[in-house]
């Protein structure tokens, strides 16, 4: 075998191993950064929002639980609560092509403009890497990224686990609880939940 | 809900041959309701109950292949089934009975579920001056989602009427299979002279057992969230008279814990509860703790 070939082996095989290999985003850790090409057409560079506080929200607009919470406004009133406060809002698309909840930019610009939603940007994510990067494991998971790039929360939207739209109202949201509290400089009271909702339908190759 | 309302026009012998059909039939068995990828049917072991005598009844899920519903910890995704009663007077329910789950799903998720259906048996108690002239109405108001790739939330009441009588009641025929498969998946307490211990370090659980024979198997499944990674390969390591499980903790398990409480399933064996304080070794919960 050519060195060069085998190299390039090894190459492929550490970078399909990188992210079993390094550890997901924990709490306190600083957010593992990438680049991704968004609904828009344009790229987004997590690096460049340093200085700021960024939501990520998993999203699969065929899952209940994220039903729920946008056929209730809800997720729309926290995208634009919070953006007109500054926030960077990341809704992430993590379905392989083929599996349930894949969408094209066009299906998912036509889909935010029919739920009015107003995230940053919606970014696409076929290939799972952002998704494994930070071990999503449910839509709607959220993760909050402080102005230093450090993971403040990951976990649940709220307290109640549920797909009743009836449960909005009344359920605590840790999304805005971790802003509102590291905004007025105390800790984060709940910094990790366990993310409810629908599995993030990866690629089956994918790790 | 009442069988005997009058309808007027129609012939008296039919009425009465549709009344007591309708009778016999919801009598240990309610029809299945449809939920989705599925039925759900309310189940009575017994033909009737007796006055002062607990009984249990159980709901029965049908699911078309490969759909799932979840155990009382759903693991990475899902929500379990949530059941509210409404019972007659005299009538009351107890805790789900889960049988033993399956792990069910890819290498970076894992959920804790039952795959083309499930029974879930629940004990209830019938109060001492239970009349016989009344029989017990009985209707469980069930939310339940059902899963595949894609997950669906389904609702569904069913209901059961049972004759009350003094005498204990015999086995109702239809039933009696999926009570005694229900059972067969129930964890029960091990035996005392098995030895549990559980150790940790920074981001594993140790179990170690001590079973007096070898295994060739074993998974835990923890009852609550986010105290073990469920994900995380569980690494097995048997002995002559046992095993150790190494068990990743839940990257949301910021506090320690005192105990861990589980089912243990080993490989041919029935499955087991285990309730074990993290630190020193002990034997496993008493029958009937939770």
């Amino acid at each position: 075998m050519k060195r060069s070939t085998l190299s390039l082996i090894i190459v492929a095989i550490i970078l399909c191993a990188a992210p079993l290999l390094l550890a997901a985003a924990k709490i306190g850790d600083p957010a593992p950064a990438f680049t991704a090409t968004a609904s828009d057409g344009k790229t987004y560079k997590l690096a460049d929002y340093r200085g700021k506080y960024v939501v990520l929200e998993w999203h699969n607009n065929g899952c209940p639980y994220v039903g729920k919470q946008y056929e209730s406004g809800n997720m729309q009133k926290l995208q634009k609560q919070w953006t007109g406060k500054g926030v960077v809002w990341f809704t992430i698309l993590s379905s392989a092509p083929g599996k349930q909840g894949f969408v094209t930019a066009s299906d998912e610009n036509a889909y935010i403009t029919k739920m009015q939603a107003a995230p940053t940007a919606a970014l696409l994510d076929p290939s799972g890497e952002i998704g494994h990067l930070y071990d999503a494991k449910t839509s709607p998971q959220m993760v909050v990224i402080n102005p230093l790039g450090v993971v403040i929360y990951d976990g649940a939207i709220d307290d109640k686990p549920t797909t009743d739209l009836a449960d909005v109202p009344g359920a605590t949201n840790y999304v805005s609880l971790a802003l509102e509290q590291s905004m007025a400089g105390k800790p984060v009271a709940t910094p990790a939940t366990r993310p409810y909702g629908c599995s993030v339908k990866y690629s089956d190759s994918s790790h | 809900m009442s069988v005997r309302k009058s309808h007027a026009g129609l012939p008296r012998a039919i009425i009465s041959v549709a009344a007591a059909l309708a009778l016999s039939s919801i009598q240990a068995r309610a029809a299945g309701t449809p939920i989705p990828h599925g039925t759900l049917e309310l189940i009575a072991e017994k033909q009737w109950v007796a006055a002062g005598h607990p009984f249990n009844v159980a709901l029965r899920f049908e699911l078309e292949k490969g759909w799932h519903v979840y155990w009382v910890n759903p693991g990475d995704s899902g929500e379990p089934p949530r059941v509210t009663w409404d019972l007659s007077h005299g009538i009351k329910a107890g805790a789900i009975e889960w049988p033993a789950p399956r792990r069910l799903g890819a290498s970076t998720i894992v959920d804790y579920g039952y795959e083309d259906g499930v029974t879930l048996i629940v004990p209830m108690r019938a109060d001492a001056n239970l009349s016989s002239q009344n029989p017990v109405q009985i209707t469980a108001s069930v939310k339940v989602l059902v899963c595949r790739e894609m997950c669906i939330p389904g609702k569904a009441q069913v209901s059961l009427t049972l004759p009350v009588k003094l005498q204990s009641p015999p086995a109702s025929a239809q039933s009696t299979q999926f009570f005694t498969e229900a059972r067969k998946a129930w964890p029960r307490p091990a035996p005392a002279s098995w030895k549990f211990s559980i150790a940790q370090t920074n981001d594993s659980f140790v179990l170690t057992a001590n079973l007096g024979h070898k295994i060739t198997g074993a998974i835990f499944f923890p009852l609550a969230e986010s105290q073990v990674s469920n994900a995380a390969p569980q690494t097995l390591v048997t002995t002559g008279m046992g095993f150790t499980l190494t068990l990743r903790k839940s990257d949301q398990l910021l506090k320690p814990i005192a105990r861990l409480k589980g089912v243990l399933v080993l490989s041919g064996e029935q499955p087991y509860s285990i309730d074990a304080p993290i630190g020193k070794p002990v034997a496993t919960s008493p029958p009937g703790s939770k």
